[in-house]
């Protein structure tokens, strides 16, 4: 029994370390006002990146830098976009996420079928420090002045602008943020979860990811809860699969999704969704 | 003077330029693929086939759309035609209906899907087919299992996989009687974070040997990772456990590409003479091969520990299991096969009898099948 819970903790941990990280970036890219749906594409630049530099120079945390680099450089484009030209915010995501998916595979010809060496443990510092990132995140958040100013151009804009606040810089710095996270969490996955690069290796994460920050309620401590979970019902859905429907066990996780909507849908404003989730917005506009 | 002879050569030129066209008549074939073609699996193992069937062929243009999702084939199939590809090849269960459909409305060009077993006047099927190979496989498997409890990561369940996971379960027991394989299935052709946790609870169950569907090296790297072999799967996977990867199932599909398209090249195969045709190449083709890396059927690791293991056969007498591999080897090698892992008597994990004395299973059965067999634990949708 013992046993049991073992080893099932230790596989959400080894799940849930990349949504972790993934979705800390994505609650904190929406606080700031801006969707970023190409989590699936950031991760997957991340982990070519990740694979391609620890595999060249043989250390995995350099891999990780570089991957932290590409997230951040692909959100960039995406903060472009969705910022500077205010395009509309979901339509850029997506082409982000297909944009990520497609390069990473291009520039991945001929990686596929190399081992990596030197790799990084599963449950590994990234572990450790994604959940020390959370607290640090969550506390930033709630309890600092820029956690104010962060959220406060995510719920008002205009507000915040004639405040001082230079909401576009925020902005900026926060899908920038959010995409180096994202590439961190591709990166984990290419140079410890499974140490190799094969094409589209993110199958889905990245979404999940997404779904988990609304999930989390925006709240850095609450998609530890999230991703973790999601990790155990997971791994419990192969554990458990004579038993019980395995369909179910990974509905889960959305089920709560739902709910967690219905009823943040019934309170305040200020603890669902950012208000000006999605809306770009310009200097002078209110 | 000078003129006739320019007129001459000029003459000439344009003959050997026109017969060089002639010979240079181009074919061109497009391939759906249902992943990526770097998914270092089934896919990737295509694309293989289909660019040495480029290199063989001269006259050959090929193109290729991956990552194709099951349902959505005949749009790519419509793409790839207006693009000019007379051949077309759809590479997977899931395109079957959908290439079906297309060779009715495109009755002037010609399709082959792999895996599946309906056909039309212009449209095959074809197979390279590991289920010899996940015999000998469980032979293997039987031989090196410490707890008796033996891991399959499956993909979905089809009859394909679960033929493959019969046959693997036969080797086993016809070495080890009492060895389970214990299934989970992860319902997707490629997902690596699935196929590692499925691998996973199987290890927590206690399973130490491991095979699998799954289109990457993944369920490979993490057996070894906890010190366990493993069997790879259609591509050389020994590189990512050189200690570990016992043997596996490796395929050879431009052998079917090469021969398929020089048929049609030739005039052979028509838009009206496929209705028969179906490929279902094995160990005696060539389109299958045992191991984990290409020209290494067992790992030299292991081929102490098979040999250290005997067993007792009604045909062969009493032997050690890496003889046993050998000769089960060379006798499917031979055409027709002197041996089949399907022949009766045979019941299945409920005790129905499946393959009466004697006989063996022919290739509708084979592709049709859903029973499973004795040993097998573990879920089985669709189970007769």
């Amino acid at each position: 029994m013992i046993d049991y819970v073992l080893t099932t903790v230790v596989r959400a941990l080894a799940v849930g370390t990349p949504l972790l990280w993934a979705s800390l970036g994505e609650i904190y890219a929406e606080r700031s006002g801006v969707v970023n749906l190409g989590v699936e594409g950031m991760m997957i630049l991340g982990a070519f990146f990740a694979f391609a530099v620890a595999h060249t120079t043989g250390h995995p945390v350099l891999g990780l830098l570089a991957a932290a680099a590409a997230g951040g450089a692909a959100a960039f484009l995406h903060a472009v976009v969705a910022i500077t030209l205010r395009g509309n915010q979901y339509v850029s995501g997506l082409a982000l996420a297909m944009f990520g998916l497609g390069a990473a595979g291009v520039l991945g010809r001929g990686w596929e079928g190399i081992p990596l060496l030197t790799t990084l443990p599963e449950v590994s510092a990234l572990t450790y420090l994604g959940l020390g990132l959370a607290v640090v995140l969550w506390g930033a958040l709630y309890h600092t002045r820029l956690g104010l100013v962060l959220r406060s151009v995510g719920e008002a804009p205009a507000a915040a602008a004639a405040a001082g606040v230079n909401v576009i810089l925020v902005r900026y710095a926060a899908v920038v943020f959010g995409g180096v996270l994202a590439g961190v969490a591709g990166g984990f996955l290419s140079v410890a979860y499974r140490p190799s690069w094969t094409e589209g290796m993110t199958a889905g994460l990245g979404w999940i990811a997404i779904a988990l920050a609304i999930f989390a309620g925006w709240d850095p401590l609450r998609a530890v809860a999230g991703t973790f979970l999601y990790g155990a019902l997971f791994f419990l859905s192969f554990r458990l699969q004579a038993q019980i429907p395995p369909e179910f066990l990974r509905m889960l996780p959305f089920a709560f999704t739902i709910a967690a909507l219905a009823v943040m849908a019934r309170r305040q404003r200020g603890q669902g969704a950012p208000e000006a989730l999605g809306v770009p917005w310009a200097p002078g506009e209110r | 003077m000078r003129w006739t002879v320019a007129v001459v050569v000029a003459l000439l030129l344009g003959s050997l330029t026109a017969a060089g066209g002639a010979q240079q008549r181009k074919l061109k074939a497009g391939f759906i693929y249902v992943g990526p073609i770097g998914d270092y699996g089934w896919t990737h193992a295509h694309d293989v086939g289909r660019r040495k069937a480029e290199q063989q062929l001269p006259w050959l243009e090929t193109v290729f759309i991956e990552s194709v999702k099951e349902g959505q084939e005949t749009l790519f199939i419509d793409k790839l035609i207006q693009q000019g590809a007379r051949v077309i090849f759809t590479t997977s269960f899931g395109f079957m209906d959908g290439t079906l459909a297309a060779a009715r409305r495109y009755p002037n060009h010609i399709f082959a899907h792999a895996s599946g077993f309906k056909r039309a006047p212009n449209m095959a099927t074809y197979m390279a087919d590991f289920y010899q190979v996940y015999y000998l496989n469980g032979l293997m498997a039987g031989a090196v299992t410490r707890s008796g409890k033996i891991a399959y990561v499956g993909a979905h369940p089809i009859s394909e996989v679960k033929r493959h996971i019969d046959a693997f379960a036969l080797g086993v027991r016809a070495v080890n009687p009492r060895a389970t394989v214990h299934v989970r299935w992860i319902n997707d052709w490629f997902n690596p974070a699935a196929a590692k946790e499925a691998a996973e609870a199987l290890i927590a169950e206690g399973a130490d040997v491991f095979a699998f569907t799954e289109d990457s090296p993944t369920v490979v790297q993490v057996a070894a990772r906890r010190n366990l072999p493993s069997f790879g799967h259609y591509s050389p996977m020994k590189r990512f456990a050189p200690q570990h990867c016992l043997s596996g199932q490796l395929v050879h599909w431009d052998k079917i590409y090469v021969d398929f398209l020089r048929k049609v090249y030739q005039g052979t195969y028509t838009t009206e003479n496929l209705e028969k045709v179906d490929y279902w190449w094995l160990l005696a083709q060539g389109a299958v091969e045992l191991g984990c890396e290409m020209g290494e059927p067992i790992n030299p690791q292991w081929v102490g520990r098979l040999k250290a293991v005997t067993v007792q056969t009604p045909d062969l007498g009493r032997l050690s299991v890496y003889d046993l591999v050998m000769r089960r080897h060379a006798q499917m090698a031979k055409n027709p096969p002197a041996f089949d892992p399907f022949t009766g008597p045979i019941r299945d994990r409920k005790g129905v009898v499946r393959v009466p004395t004697g006989k063996r299973m022919t290739v509708a059965e084979l592709t049709s099948m859903e029973w499973a067999a004795p040993g097998v634990v573990g879920p089985w949708p669709k189970e007769p």
